[in-house]
């Protein structure tokens, strides 16, 4: 399986995920996007843009993902469009809380300044 | 040959007759044990101490060993006679009876006759028609001057033998091309709710095995994959390359490679195993959420797409050369729509190429087909009656693979195997059919998501690691929507936390979620109420 592909913006790794994050891909997909940022970084920006479905064991991966990250003092910062259903998604489930959700990759990267973890998403 | 000599000959004893050279108990050998028997007929009838049959290779333009009696080395050793040279090449060359009295005293190509201390031999061509398929010749140890009557004897063994033999190959051939069939085409196309899928593989008559392929697979991120492929040249030669491209391009699709680069990576393995074939293909990944068609193209013609208001086009027209040619650059795809009632027809050249006709001829021959509906014909099928089958001059195989698209009705019944991979395809049908009685974006997802979560707890419970499958069932009505998973496993208590935020998703997005634990098996009821 390919690495989702994970670019950097003003030092920010940004990772794009599959179309869809389920029971068969979360677990790898979670391993290979926490092999991918480096120790240096403040955070990393997941684009959740092209994402259609994320089921209970996607939204677990983040979780133990953003944990992981939190560990090393980086934080984990979603880019979910308005509209999408994604975002009501994380609502509902209840992940909005605890991991900053933001609009757009540029808006992510832009409030990367910050302490890690405890960025507001607006 | 008089009709008493004949007669004489089909007054053999039963074990060394004529006749019994081509008896139906022949029928059952395999080829090689056929020309074993024939030569020990032979060699008891026309008294010589060795025989040997050497069939023609027009590849390699050789005549090859293939049985022999008293001389068995020239098998084993694998002996091979250029056409036109030596002793048998000159009976092939020639296709008229060669008798040599001494050896010694000329032109032998193989050693091992000489080795052997073969003092005399005779051969004769193996005719079908006036094709020389090989030659038959026998030996003695002794010098002996065959005569007119010997060459008689032998030539109308040849013609008995030659006409098994032509049996036995056609039969073999068609063997392994059946047996190439079954492993390298799908024996089972997928069943997919809302799609049609036909297809149809035929090998040109008597010209051996091609190499044209056809696949059906569902992709890791959900889109069904559909591929159609044409290796140049025939024989088991190209339908090796065949297996190899057909494997290697899946492998390639299932790490989740754009179809650019399945595309690209398969050329590069192509020309680094340096294989001498060239290849078409055209690989086409249909998505049936959004109705997008993606297709790429390597030197293959392009497919027929028929809209839903009975137009048609011809789309994926190759973005390069086909796939073995190092001056490729790359191959870019496209995406079409697919909206629901359209029909796409992909097929390999030999359905519409006709001999002494542009290549255009052939387009517009397929642009008009009529194609029209019979209750009783797959498109695959109309698609060959109508360009196909009243050609009797057909040279090239045709391989043929079509998908229509319909619409699904308010009930939708899927058995899926217990695999997790098979989620995504899941929740495509389920999300097209959603979108076919109108229920909006934001509930289509969540009861997708709704039934993709059930389908995974029915999956986490299946009770064995093969043939395990479960069942979904949907009703859908201008009210509510309704769906039940239900599998036979055995229930087990939830092992991991995110099988309990499973429950608590399922419980977020739908009205009413009920689960059932029986000994039977776990049923999911999820209902939805229509906004």
């Amino acid at each position: 399986m390919t690495i989702p592909a994970v670019t950097s913006l003003n030092g920010v790794p940004v990772a794009a995920i599959p179309v869809d994050v389920d029971v068969a891909n979360a677990a790898l997909v979670g391993e290979q996007l926490a092999g991918a940022v480096t120790h240096d970084a403040p955070c990393l920006v997941l684009d959740l843009t092209a994402t259609r479905y994320l089921d209970s064991a996607g939204i677990d991966m983040l979780l133990k993902l953003a944990e992981r990250l939190r560990n090393r003092r980086q934080a984990l910062r979603l880019v979910v469009p308005e509209g999408s259903p994604l975002r009501r998604l994380l609502a509902v489930m209840g992940v909005d809380a605890s991991l900053p959700v933001y609009a757009s990759v540029t808006e992510a990267v832009e409030s990367a300044g910050g302490e890690p973890g405890t960025l507001s998403p607006r | 040959m008089t009709d008493y000599e004949l007669r004489e000959l089909d007054k053999q004893p039963a074990d060394a007759s004529l006749g019994e050279i081509t008896d139906s108990a022949l029928a059952y050998l395999s080829l090689e044990d056929l020309l074993v028997e024939l030569l020990e007929r032979i060699r008891t009838l026309v008294q010589a101490d060795t025989a040997a049959i050497l069939l023609v290779d027009r590849e390699r333009g050789v005549l090859l060993a293939r049985a022999a009696r008293g001389i068995e080395e020239e098998v084993r050793q694998g002996v091979q006679v250029p056409l036109g040279r030596g002793f048998a090449g000159r009976v092939a060359a020639e296709a008229r009876p060669i008798a040599i009295e001494d050896v010694d005293h000329a032109d032998i190509h193989n050693p091992i006759l000489r080795q052997k201390g073969i003092r005399s031999l005779l051969g004769v061509p193996l005719m079908v028609g006036d094709r020389v398929i090989g030659v038959l010749h026998v030996g003695t140890l002794q010098r002996r001057s065959f005569d007119e009557s010997d060459r008689r004897l032998l030539q109308a063994a040849a013609d008995r033998a030659a006409r098994a033999i032509d049996d036995a190959q056609l039969s073999e051939q068609r063997a392994m091309t059946e047996v190439l069939q079954r492993y390298l085409l799908p024996d089972t196309l997928p069943v997919i709710p809302g799609l049609e899928i036909s297809a149809k593989y035929l090998p040109a008559p008597g010209a051996g095995v091609g190499g044209d392929w056809y696949d059906v697979f569902s992709l890791p991120d959900g889109r069904i994959a559909l591929v159609i492929g044409d290796i140049a040249g025939r024989g088991i030669g190209a339908a090796a390359v065949m297996a190899e491209a057909r494997t290697a391009l899946r492998a390639y699709a299932l790490e989740r490679h754009s179809l650019e680069d399945v595309l690209a990576l398969l050329n590069a393995l192509i020309i680094g195993a340096g294989r001498r074939r060239s290849l078409s293909v055209a690989m086409f990944a249909l998505d049936l959420e959004t109705d997008a068609l993606d297709v790429v193209s390597a030197g293959h013609p392009p497919a027929l797409l028929v809209r839903p208001d009975g137009t048609r086009e011809l789309v994926a027209a190759a973005s390069g050369p086909p796939l073995g040619s190092k001056i490729s650059s790359g191959y870019a795809a496209e995406s079409v729509a697919f909206p629901l009632g359209s029909a796409l027809l992909l097929y390999t050249d030999g359905l519409i190429e006709r001999r002494g006709e542009t290549l255009d001829d052939g387009f517009a021959r397929l642009l008009e087909a009529s194609l029209i509906r019979d209750a009783n014909l797959s498109l695959a099928d109309r698609a060959f009656r109508d360009l196909a089958a009243n050609d009797s001059a057909a040279e090239d195989d045709v391989a043929i693979l079509a998908v229509e698209s319909y619409a699904l009705g308010d009930t939708l019944h899927l058995d899926t195997d217990a695999d997790p991979t098979h989620l995504a395809s899941l929740r495509r049908i389920v999300a097209r059919w959603l979108t076919q009685f109108g229920v909006d974006d934001a509930q289509r997802f969540d009861i997708t998501l709704a039934c993709s979560e059930a389908a995974a707890n029915a999956i986490e419970h299946a009770y064995g690691p093969r043939d395990a499958t479960f069942a979904l069932d949907g009703h859908v009505t201008a009210q509510a929507v309704e769906v039940v998973v239900s599998d036979r496993g055995r229930w087990r208590p939830e092992r991991q936390t995110d099988r309990g935020r499973g429950l608590q998703l399922m419980n977020a997005l739908m009205d009413e979620v009920i689960v059932e634990r029986g000994e039977q098996g776990t049923t999911v009821t999820l209902r939805a109420l229509r906004k």
